[in-house]
């Protein structure tokens, strides 16, 4: 198998705000956006031959992982003018692919184990897992390992193994693609036609990120793998326990405690007496300034947090500027998304350019929308839109 | 002014040329030629761009060769004027960048001397030169020919029976890539990065032989050392990656380009590197010199020194100034060059050193000759700018500029703060206007339908509109005219009508008031106004046409978003229009001649 087809055109419309700006597969996970680790992975079990295709802010996508040579790959691109499902992103390949293929989903998280035995494996097959919560997924009902049926998202799942949606086809798939369906019900198709499709079983890394608070579990997840480096300046008396990675022309600043998992990216400005915890991430050109404490937190790119701040579970994507005292710790509380509720034990969760004076208040669960502004004393509290304005 | 390269090696000469062309198209493209030596040397080449000719190029069967891209100086584009030029046998064939001053004399003595000229070209004397000295050693022939020569030059020679390429540079640009028992000659880096990322530099009026295996570099008789560079760059960094021109990506790479100079500079500082430039100024003040979408660069640079520092300081066309009667005396000078290599910037760098001036050069290029001869060098460090029209570079520029500025800054440390915040603030309003394009693609198709575009602005933002009109001109072929606001009454309201639109740049500063006058003008005069305007601003939306909206940022921050802008109002005309948009017509990225 040389070369995979990722499906990177979804917006992730349930990921609001941050996904106003960047399709899903840009959300990024310690440091790294979800593309990458998928894109990685094909790399290092030698699938250099790559077709994305991309749709919804195609631009985030080019501008970061460009033709795919710094990620050791060759990356031809694809458009899906309009989304409107798998099998129909699948189909934007046609004509692009070699006679076999991987098929994979840009925006679930995976490493290289997970699909290292799969790739070896003849088409057709469907890599599968076993999971705690199979209701969200395609469950795969199975017979002497071939795929019987795949039902997504059942009333009842009949069993709590998932689809990945990492497939290995040939080019006779495009011959049962529809441009409606999803690729479920290509393979439910195929089947009904007696295509054998084979199932694999992974224990592999493979997360999903589907709510904001997600991005949390996958921080910490993939920060336990990391290495201690150092690329920045690290002033006298700063403190960096187990693994914390510095990025190039980063300055830690004195009698500063970072405790690792951290990664730091390139560029910032911490401290002086900055105290940061596992397992957070920070971005580029990020500036805290003293007596800051942020713990199990994503700060995003070009964002600037001033002093004396609290900051736990939280996630605050790029450009916010955030005046002191700043509040935001943890609690427990029941969010609605879209019409289901979910009770979710996090911070708050900050959409890109937000502007928040001094001493604001932020309750557990609140969730911000993109440059909202917020006047100083203010509690924040539920879901705000983007563009908000508390005075 | 174009682009050159030259191969000897183990491989087929061919189709490496043609790929290395391809790369150097941006440099010229009216006709390019290729010379490869078999047994013989044989030609192809003609008026079309690369790929046209790689298409019906016969095989060329050889392991040395020679090929030009052109852009013409002297004779129109046509075959028998493209490069490679020989000489009167055919055994010898040169390319050439570059101009030569005295070419007419030249010709007119070996014309007497019985050689026969089938072209209108200036280069053409050179092999005609090289066979008059040629006895049986290319290198001595190729010394004594250059000689004669008065002007610039950037040239790869190559002769029936000697298996070796002779180079030599003075006023032209020219690097050795250096291979596996293969090396490789180009007018610049990315020609060659598909190969080799080590290279060797050129300096002026040297002489180097290069064979498959071994580099020699002679400078006026003595034999000398060139130190071999590795370039940082990947070829991916010259490749569109997803996007469909080169202007689009690289005006998307503008956030990152921000955030990579941001880091630099900041750990510059920390680690205690005199950024601090511009030593004691002083009253007299200071000059800053360049040319093109640089010069609109130099007067931002202006009104930053100016304001923060609170020195005079003077803008000036370096073309213009070369040729004052009288070189104004300053200590201090900036000059600005993206390749590093404009003639006129290059000669400006000399004219001040000699005055006694100490010269700062701003470039994207390393190594390039202005960073060479200049006192001191500031690399933007924007990557490789393939399109034609300046984006990237132009950005990096200014804010090479915030950061020569703000050491020496005389203004209030809370202000003085709140500009450093600001200024790292950049990256993410830049995307911010990026997100807005969709918006800016639409009203562009009111532009695409237009002949005559004028652009206004006022302080630091007229500057902004002299740029905005640059770009529009250089891509979409508008006739397009940057006008600061207040002047527009002075004359050219004669040419408004309800055919003319009128972009008007509006800041949130001291030139509001008045600039909303100025569009109210307009209006009586029926012209349409698109408005570039600060998020948040309710009062403009009544008094104009359309509206593109910036984000909100320090005054002084205002020429970056504004430039993004209409750098993609200035790309989605041009593509409306159906226009090369990477390789506009007439036009070349590196100019090398005055």
């Amino acid at each position: 198998m040389k070369q995979a087809v990722i499906l990177a055109a979804g917006e992730g419309q349930r990921l609001r705000p941050f996904t106003v700006n960047r399709p899903k597969v840009m959300l990024s996970i310690a440091d790294k956006p979800i593309l990458q680790y998928v894109v990685e992975s094909l790399a290092q079990n030698g699938i250099r031959n790559i077709v994305l295709v991309v749709g919804y802010r195609k631009d985030q996508v080019f501008d970061y992982m460009g033709s795919g040579n710094q990620f050791g790959v060759n990356i031809t691109y694809v458009t899906q003018g309009k989304q409107l499902g798998t099998a129909h992103a699948l189909a934007q390949a046609k004509g692009v692919t070699e006679n076999e293929f991987l098929v994979l989903p840009g925006d679930n998280l995976i490493q290289a184990d997970t699909i290292a035995q799969f790739v070896t494996l003849e088409p057709e097959a469907v890599l599968v897992k076993r999971v705690d919560n199979p209701g969200g997924y395609g469950v795969v009902t199975m017979d002497g390992g071939m795929v019987t049926e795949i039902v997504e998202k059942p009333e009842e799942a009949r069993s709590n193994i998932v689809s990945t949606g990492i497939y290995s086809f040939t080019t006779e798939i495009f011959n049962f693609i529809e441009p409606e369906l999803n690729i479920p019900d290509v393979v439910n198709n195929m089947i009904t036609h007696g295509h054998h499709i084979d199932a694999r079983e992974t224990e592999g890394t493979w997360l999903d990120v589907i709510y904001p608070w997600d991005i949390l579990d996958l921080n910490d997840a993939i920060l336990r793998q990391i290495q201690a480096s150092s690329g920045g300046t690290i002033e006298a008396g700063v403190s960096l326990k187990d693994q914390v990675s510095v990025g190039k022309n980063t300055v830690i600043r004195s009698n500063s405690y970072v405790a690792g998992p951290v990664v730091i990216g390139d560029g910032c400005d911490i401290g002086p007496n900055v105290c940061i915890l596992p397992a957070t991430s920070i971005g580029n050109n990020v500036v805290i300034s003293p007596f800051t404490h942020i713990k199990n937190s994503v700060i995003g790119d070009d964002v600037n947090i001033s002093a004396g701040c609290i900051i736990q579970d939280s996630v605050i994507d790029k450009g916010c500027i955030i005046k002191g005292h700043f509040m935001a710790c943890s609690g427990q509380d029941e969010i609605k998304v879209n019409h289901e509720h979910y009770l979710v034990s996090m911070g708050a969760m900050l959409g890109e350019g937000c502007s928040l004076g001094n001493n604001v208040v932020a309750q557990p669960g609140v969730i911000v929308g993109n440059y909202t502004q917020v006047q100083s004393l203010k509690l924040i509290s539920g879901r705000l839109p983007d563009r908000s304005m508390v005075f | 002014m174009c682009g050159i390269v030259g191969y000897i090696g183990e491989r087929q000469a061919q189709p490496i040329l043609l790929n290395c062309l391809h790369r150097l198209e941006y440099r010229g493209y009216d006709s390019c030629g290729i010379a490869v030596l078999g047994g013989a040397v044989e030609i192809y080449k003609d008026a079309v761009r690369v790929k046209a000719l790689a298409n019906t190029a016969p095989s060329l069967n050889g392991i040395v060769g020679i090929g030009h891209t052109r852009w013409a100086t002297h004779g129109e584009p046509s075959k028998a004027n493209a490069h490679p030029h020989c000489d009167c046998t055919g055994k010898i064939a040169v390319v050439h960048n570059g101009v030569i001053n005295n070419f007419q004399k030249l010709r007119q003595q070996l014309a007497s001397e019985g050689h026969n000229f089938v072209s209108e070209t200036d280069t053409e004397v050179i092999p005609h030169l090289i066979e008059k000295y040629y006895d049986g050693d290319l290198a001595k022939a190729v010394e004594a020919a250059l000689h004669e020569l008065e002007g610039s030059y950037a040239i790869i020679a190559l002769v029936s029976g000697e298996s070796r390429l002779v180079v030599a540079r003075k006023d032209g640009p020219l690097v050795i890539g250096v291979g596996d028992r293969e090396n490789f000659i180009a007018s610049d880096v990315p020609a060659m990065l598909d190969y080799t990322n080590r290279v060797i530099y050129l300096e002026d009026d040297d002489i180097a032989i290069v064979s498959p295996d071994n580099i020699e570099v002679r400078r006026h008789g003595v034999e000398v050392d060139r130190k071999e560079h590795k370039i940082s760059w990947s070829v991916e960094d010259a490749q569109k990656a997803g996007y469909e021109h080169f202007m689009l990506k690289e005006i998307h790479e503008q956030p990152k380009v921000i955030r990579d100079t941001i880091a630099g500079y900041v750990s510059a500082t920390e680690k205690g590197a005199d950024l601090a430039l511009l030593g004691d100024v002083g009253l007299e003040g200071m000059l800053i010199l360049a040319c093109g979408t640089s010069y609109h660069a130099a007067l931002i640079g202006k009104y930053i020194l100016e304001e923060l520092v609170r020195v005079p300081v003077k803008a000036e066309l370096a073309s213009e100034f070369n040729y004052y009667g009288h070189t104004p005396v300053r200590s201090r000078a900036i000059v600005i060059t993206q390749s590093g290599e404009t003639a006129d910037v290059i000669k400006t760098i000399r004219r001040m050193r000699e005055a006694g001036c100490w010269v700062v050069a701003v470039t994207n290029v390393v190594g390039s000759t202005a960073s060479r001869i200049a006192d001191q060098i500031i690399y933007t460090r924007a990557g490789p700018e393939i399109s034609v029209a300046a984006t990237k570079s132009f950005i990096a520029q200014l804010m090479a500029l915030y950061w020569l500025a703000l050491p020496y800054s005389k203004i209030d440390i809370r202000k003085l703060d709140n500009l450093i915040t600001g200024l790292r603030q950049l990256p993410g309003k830049v995307q911010q206007v990026l997100d807005n394009e969709s918006a800016i693609a639409e009203l562009a198709r009111q532009l695409a339908s237009c002949e005559n575009v004028f652009f206004i602005g006022r302080g630091i933002n007229f500057p902004v509109a002299l740029e905005g009109a640059l770009k529009l001109k250089e891509v979409s072929y508008i006739h397009a005219e940057g006008y600061a606001a207040g002047e527009l009454k002075h004359g050219p309201f004669a040419l408004l009508g309800s055919n003319t639109p009128v972009v008007a740049i509006v800041a949130q500063d001291n030139t509001y008031e008045p600039m909303l006058t100025n569009i109210k003008e307009v209006k009586a005069r029926r012209s349409p106004v698109i408005a570039v305007v600060e998020e948040g601003d309710e009062v403009i939306g009544e008094l104009v046409d359309s509206v593109i909206t910036v984000p909100k940022v320090d005054a002084i921050f205002s020429p970056v978003v504004n430039t993004v802008a209409l750098q993609l109002l200035a790309y989605y005309t041009a593509k409306h229009r159906g226009c090369p948009v990477d390789f506009p017509r007439n036009l070349a990225k590196s100019v090398t001649v005055e």
